[in-house]
């Protein structure tokens, strides 16, 4: 099915492996950076910013592969993220902003509501 | 069963065998229970109506009256009523679809000379005391009324279920209904502590007895598949059991009777048992004389008397010789009580419980009819006592104590009641010619005329008994020589309304000490006036009184025949026996071979060739039944004497040998006093009451709290600690919850990461 | 559509229509949703075919998962009939008895109490374990509701224990009786959830996996019933719930469990039975006494009547494992007789407890001599509680005594006249017998201590009107009051003086269950005779 796909279509060759790993490593490096970010900083708005981070670099994750698959559901997936994302940036963001009127702080630790 | 009905009523009815009545009553006579349960209900009416005046007493009486008529009137038809007569179907349960057997209780009635008599008395006595109590609870007329005439007629109903039932069943309604009623008036004076305590404590005593007639209810029904009088004698007198097995020799007629009898033994007030009665004491007069004197305190003997076959079943008498000698040995003990007693009603519920004691000694020594006259007899003697004491209690605000009254009899108004004392006291006492001293000395001839063979240590027995009737003659004529005679002299009670709901007993206040000369200076100048028996509570005495004076010649009503009226009835009921040295309804001349057999008609396979044959005893070479005459009057004498030399006042009064001049010295303070602590241990009743709440009631009472805490804390504690459970295991994890979103955070990832590395690990192992 | 369905709909309408309607409704619907199931229930009394108490009347299917074998049956037998008879009763006079004691929040109390009622109905007339089962546990969400939001002080604890507990139990029966499920689709490959089938099969099991099956559902039921040891919950529960609750516990509820018993316990296992018969009867005799004892040293009265049920409840169990006639339907006689006289005995305590606000023996005393009416029905309860003959309490207990005495082998060995099997004996009897020594002590204790004595005047009198601090005396019962215990006085008198068409209703059910015991008892008492024949 999916040949005989690929025989109609006029979609351009698949990516090497080796262009492929290029693309992950920077994915797994983006994403890493974001995951650090957020264990490591106090400030909510930094870690809002590394989870976008740890979102793009999945994003690339997916777009590469969809590449190397000649697939495009990969790629109609990250245009649905980056849609939810921009939505749920918006949803956070004023989140994290009534959060910051009821403590003065951006500090994560100032929260602890949920101990048990 | 059944098929046993066409055989026997000729055998029985000639032979000194129990007699079955096999015919059947007239339904009427089931107006002697009915009338009284229309009181019952009519006097709820009353009260709803908040009737205020005499009438629901008034009711009462007439329709206890329609009783006595109706009993009269069954009691004239004579043998051709005997039978049973059924009303309605109460309860009715089968064993099994394929099984004879059933649990038949009907409202039947069953009617012999023993139920006769019974009702007789009970009806009769029941409309005297009604009418006695028209008046003398009349300050509590409106709803108390109501209350008290409602549980009266009750009473009544319940004591004719009890005593015409025709079967185990029906009788134990009566049985413990007559327990709710005598309940319901002994805590007539709700308000008094010692009321409620005491009709708490006849209640739950008797209750213990019950669970006896209950398990003997249970057993009969096991072995003889039926409950019901008839086919149950009929079963009895062939010596079979419901399946044609023979019960002789087994454990049918020893257990069964004994567990009868320990529910006797509870409602008469016999040994281990008789603690309630004095304490019922609490209750109004009236009531003490219906309910705890006449009537239902001789349930107990009602119900040996009615079981006799069974009783007699036994060749070696095992249950008979405990009713004996439990009977004889209450009697005794609770004379001894008596000797130092100062409360004159309780004196007399001694008294009773010493009677008692005679009528099931009686019964055990195979005695019935002795029994039975002396049940009848003591009925109208005692009544005569307690209404007596009611009058002068009534009038003297509640005063008992024998200390604090003396010459009553010569007081305005009293002269009836001081009357009516003595007729009571002698007859009490046995002085010759008085139905007492007639039906009294049936039972002291009999222990002699039974051979010990027969029942074990009889002649011990009787000389037991005689030593009782001595004292009783002392203690009875104590009384009467202190408070009705004498110089005039009283202190009211604590209760000047003049009856006696007051704030309890000058018994419990006083009688630990003497009363010195100014005390009773005082007491004499209060104002108080007694309160002299009006025309119910005088017509209620005089007519007992004339009661107890006739009764006496019954003993004379075919005495060729059957040893007086009531072995005529007794011949034509189930307690029929021949009992020695009076067998076979004449007077056998002494030493006559006494032939004891209890059955009718044996059981062949059973045999009763091994019996012995055993002869009639003697008393001093005579026949008892003759000397008895002579034997017991001196005795009655010697107590009579002895209390006028103790007690009685100077003058005629005190025979000549009385020197008392003050109420509160007596000749017998000299003599107790060297007697050292025994008194004061009598007195105090040989606190047997205090050993019982010591070894019974204290320790169930700690045994309650400790299961209480042990409820509470252990077994409960149980249950909240499986449901802690959970919420233990919670605290475990709880630090895992930091509340800190890097905690979350960093768990998350590590979660990640351990499984990514399992995930991994997995795939390169396959 | 069945009468049934109709007794149970009814109710559940009416509920709804409670929640639907405004507040100020709630009352008169609840009363009139409580009244009108009498008329059906007196259609369905008449029309019984008592000779045949044995066979399910009344009987209608309404197919649910056909595939499962699930269906909404219907049909009650002459015992299931009468538990419903005695619940549509006692509807009415819970309801009504409310009237004075629930000030607020009106449609909460009497939704729930009204939908209550047709769980109620709903368990006695499953023919449908599943539907049983759903009647069973949806009963505990009603009564958790009034006792937490109703109760006295200490009622979330009560609440939650009663629901907790008695929940758990029933999950254990559920696995005893999902056990039996699987064992007839095992025997016979298809679904079913018919309780007589499953009978029919459950009893065809090996004597291990009957004594695993008892377990288990006796686990479930004890709990409810309540037999000692698990019957903590029982006092907790009743002293902290509204009136109108404890009536209904008492009156009903506590019925399940006896009824679970009798229908699927001896229904299902009748081996095993047998074989733990002793052991039940033991743990009820503990329970009469124990639980007897306990109530003699209690200061609340109302406690002390919850403990008496415990105690009372004994009977009833040891009337069911005496297997015999005369016990069984001791027991199911019982089991409306407690109804009555205890359902009463809380009502009573209710309408004191409304007048002074105490139920402490220390605060309340003399009632006799302030409320002559009140007193009056109380000892006349009380007696129907201790047994006194002519009441009702009498004939129940005494067949539950006589049964358990009857119940001997060694009777059957012997060849009595009055002999029935099973595995008890007179020593059973003489040691339950007890329990009515101990019941005359405790409730005449109370009466002693609450009826009689010199008059107290507890804090909270003058029948919660402000005034209540002179000295006005709390007035009597009013006709209402009066209304209502003089309907459950003369069922008392009534089933006192004439039992027997009462009990010749329920010989044929309990006859129809202990069909399968009579070879087994007879089998044994052969084994029995046998090995004595060798001794």
């Amino acid at each position: 099915m999916l040949d005989l796909f690929l025989a109609q279509s006029a979609f351009p060759q698949a990516m090497g492996q080796g262009v492929l790993a290029h693309y992950l490593f920077v994915s797994a490096a983006m994403f890493t950076l974001g995951l650090v970010g957020f264990l490591t900083r106090r400030n909510l708005i930094i870690m809002f910013l590394c989870t976008e981070m740890m979102f793009q670099a999945a994003g690339i994750a997916l777009v590469a592969f969809s590449r190397y698959h000649l697939n495009y559901d990969g790629q109609t997936f990250v245009i649905f993220v980056l849609t939810v994302a921009a939505a749920e940036a918006a949803l956070a963001l004023a989140l994290v902003v009534f959060l910051f009127r009821k403590r003065d702080s951006l500090s994560a630790e100032a929260w602890l509501e949920m101990k048990g | 069963m059944t098929m046993f009905a066409g055989t026997l009523p000729t055998l029985l009815a000639a032979a000194d065998g129990p007699f079955i009545a096999t015919g059947s009553a007239p339904q009427w006579v089931a107006l002697m229970p009915g009338l009284p349960l229309l009181g019952a209900a009519l006097c709820v009416l009353f009260a709803c109506l908040n009737v205020k005046s005499k009438l629901p007493g008034y009711a009462t009486v007439a329709l206890l009256a329609g009783g006595f008529v109706t009993a009269l009137a069954a009691f004239l038809q004579g043998p051709d009523g005997y039978g049973v007569a059924t009303i309605f179907r109460w309860i009715h349960a089968s064993i099994g679809a394929d099984a004879d057997a059933s649990i038949t209780a009907n409202f039947g009635f069953y009617m012999d000379g023993l139920s006769m008599l019974w009702m007789l008395f009970v009806t009769g006595l029941a409309t005297v005391i009604g009418l006695y109590s028209t008046e003398y609870v009349a300050s509590d007329k409106g709803l108390g009324y109501c209350r008290f005439f409602f549980a009266f007629n009750l009473f009544v109903f319940s004591m004719a279920s009890l005593v015409m039932a025709d079967n185990l069943l029906l009788l134990f309604l009566g049985w413990e209904g007559v327990g709710l009623c005598s309940y319901l008036l002994i805590g007539y004076f709700y308000k008094k502590p010692e009321a409620v305590a005491a009709a708490k404590k006849a209640f739950i005593i008797n209750r213990i007895g019950d669970l006896g007639l209950l398990m003997a209810i249970g057993a009969t029904f096991v072995v003889f598949g039926t409950l019901e009088f008839r086919p149950l004698f009929e079963m009895i007198a062939q010596g079979v059991d419901g399946k044609g097995q023979a019960i002789g020799h087994t454990w049918v007629v020893v257990v069964i009777p004994l567990l009868l009898t320990a529910g006797a033994f509870g409602k008469s007030a016999q040994l281990f048992f008789y603690v309630w009665l004095p304490d019922a004491m609490e209750g109004p007069t009236p009531v003490s004389a219906l309910i705890h004197a006449a009537t239902m305190v001789t349930a107990g003997v009602y119900l040996i008397a009615r079981m006799f076959p069974l009783y007699a079943a036994d060749d070696a008498m095992v249950a008979l010789t405990v009713v004996a000698w439990c009977g004889a040995i209450t009697a005794f003990w609770a004379a001894t009580i008596e000797f130092a007693q100062y409360d004159i009603k309780r004196i007399m519920g001694y008294s009773t419980i010493s009677q008692l004691g005679f009528m099931f000694a009686g019964l055990g020594l195979l005695g019935t009819t002795g029994a039975v006259f002396h049940v009848f007899t003591h009925a109208f003697f005692k009544a005569t006592l307690f209404l007596c004491c009611g009058a002068v209690m009534h009038g003297f605000g509640g005063q008992l104590s024998l200390r604090r009254l003396s010459g009553v009899m010569w007081m305005k108004g009293f002269g009836i009641t001081g009357v009516c004392m003595f007729i009571g006291c002698l007859s009490l006492s046995g002085v010759p010619f008085t139905a007492g001293f007639f039906s009294k000395d049936m039972i002291l001839a009999q222990a002699f005329a039974t051979p010990d063979e027969m029942i074990g240590g009889a002649t011990f027995i009787g000389l037991l008994l005689l030593l009782t009737a001595t004292m009783t003659a002392y203690y009875t004529f104590r009384v009467f020589f202190r408070v009705f005679v004498g110089p005039r002299h009283f202190e009211p009670g604590e209760d000047d309304h003049g009856h006696d709901d007051g704030l309890g007993h000058d018994a419990h206040a006083h009688h630990h000490h003497n009363p010195t000369e100014e005390e009773e200076g005082d007491a004499l100048h209060t104002g108080f006036h007694p309160h002299a028996p009006g025309w119910a509570m005088n017509g209620a005495m005089v007519l007992l009184a004339v009661g107890t004076i006739l009764v006496a010649s019954l003993y004379f009503v075919n005495k060729k025949e059957d040893h007086g009226w009531a072995g005529t009835m007794v011949r034509h009921s189930t307690a029929a026996y021949p009992s020695p040295g009076l067998a076979h309804g004449k007077d056998k001349p002494a030493a006559t071979t006494v032939e004891p057999l209890p059955l009718g008609a044996p059981a062949p396979e059973h045999g009763q060739a091994g019996k012995p044959h055993a002869k009639a005893g003697t008393f001093l070479g005579q026949d008892p039944f003759k000397i008895m005459y002579y034997v017991s009057a001196v005795l009655g004498l010697i107590g009579i004497l002895a209390a006028a030399w103790f007690h009685a006042p100077k003058g005629a009064w005190g025979l000549g040998i009385g020197n008392r001049e003050l109420p509160s010295k007596v000749r017998m303070d000299a003599v107790a006093a060297r007697f050292g602590p025994i008194p004061k241990w009598a007195e105090n009743k040989w606190y047997v009451d205090e050993l019982y709440h010591a070894i019974i009631v204290k320790p169930l009472l700690v045994l309650s709290h400790v299961f209480h805490a042990f409820d509470k804390l252990v077994i409960d504690g149980l249950v909240d600690l499986v449901g802690a459970l959970p919420r233990w295991l919670g605290t475990l994890l709880r630090p895992s919850q930091s509340g800190v979103l890097h905690g979350y955070a960093t768990g998350m990832v590590a979660g990640s990461a351990v499984l990514i590395v399992l995930v991994v690990l997995v795939a390169m192992w396959s | 559509m069945s009468l049934l369905h109709l007794l149970i709909l009814t109710p559940l309408t009416f509920a709804v229509a409670i929640a639907l309607a405004p507040a100020s409704r709630a009352r008169t619907i609840a009363t009139i949703g409580c009244l009108v199931p009498i008329g059906p229930m007196l259609v369905a009394l008449f029309n019984f075919d008592y000779s045949r108490g044995d066979l399910l009347q009344f009987a209608a299917n309404i197919d649910w998962i056909p595939q499962m074998g699930l269906s909404l049956g219907v049909g009650v037998d002459s015992v299931s009939l009468l538990l419903i008879a005695l619940t549509i009763l006692l509807g009415p006079i819970c309801v009504i008895g409310s009237y004075s004691a629930i000030q607020d929040n009106h449609k909460v109390f009497y939704g729930w109490l009204t939908g209550l009622q047709a769980a109620m109905v709903g368990v006695f007339a499953a023919t449908d374990l599943v539907g049983f089962y759903i009647s069973f546990e949806f009963t505990l969400l009603p009564l958790y509701v009034l006792i937490n939001l109703f109760g006295s002080s200490n009622r979330k604890r009560a609440a939650t224990k009663f629901f907790l507990y008695t929940f758990t139990g029933s999950i254990i029966a559920l696995a005893g009786l999902v056990y039996v499920v699987l064992h007839h689709r095992g025997i016979e490959g298809a679904w079913t959830f018919d309780i007589p089938t499953l009978a029919s099969t459950a009893m065809k099991m090996s004597a291990g996996e009957q004594a695993l099956v008892l377990l288990a559902l006796m686990l479930g039921f004890a709990v409810k019933v309540p037999l000692f040891p698990v019957h903590t919950w029982l006092p907790l529960a009743h002293t902290e719930a509204p009136t109108a609750g404890s009536v209904i516990l008492a009156g009903v509820l506590l019925k399940l469990g006896t009824y679970g018993i009798y229908r699927f316990v001896l229904g299902f296992v009748p081996e095993a039975v047998i074989a733990y018969a002793p052991l039940i009867a033991v743990l009820s005799i503990v329970g009469i006494i124990y639980a007897g004892l306990i109530c003699w040293v209690q200061k609340d009265v109302k406690k002390l009547v919850a403990y008496s049920s415990v105690s009372h409840l004994g009977f009833c169990v040891l009337g069911l494992v005496a297997l015999n006639n005369i016990g069984l339907t001791g027991s199911v006689l019982y089991m409306i007789n407690h109804g009555l006289s205890t359902g009463a005995l809380f009502l009573c305590i209710g309408m004191v407890y409304e007048r002074f606000h105490t139920r402490s023996m220390d605060e309340l005393g003399g009632l006799a001599g302030t409320m002559p009416i009140w007193s009056s029905f109380m000892v006349f309860f009380v007696m129907a509680s201790v047994g006194l003959p002519g009441l009702n309490g009498f004939v129940s207990e005494f067949m539950c005594i006589i049964g358990t005495f009857q119940s001997s082998p060694a009777w059957v060995l012997e060849g009595r006249a009055g002999a029935a099997g099973g595995s008890l004996g007179p020593w059973f009897a003489f040691a339950a017998g007890f329990g009515v020594i101990v019941a005359a002590m405790y409730l005449l204790y109370m009466t002693g201590r609450v009826i009689w004595g010199t008059p107290k005047h507890p804090h909270g009198h003058g029948n919660g009107h402000e005034d209540g601090h002179g000295h006005t005396p709390p007035s009597d019962l009013n006709t209402r009051e009066i209304g209502l215990l003089s309907v459950l006085a003369v069922g008392c008198l009534v089933l006192g003086l004439y039992p027997t068409p009462v009990i010749e209703a329920i010989e044929p059910s309990v006859e129809r269950t202990l069909a399968p015991y009579q070879d087994l008892l007879e089998a044994r008492a052969q084994a029995l005779m046998l090995t004595e024949g060798e001794g």
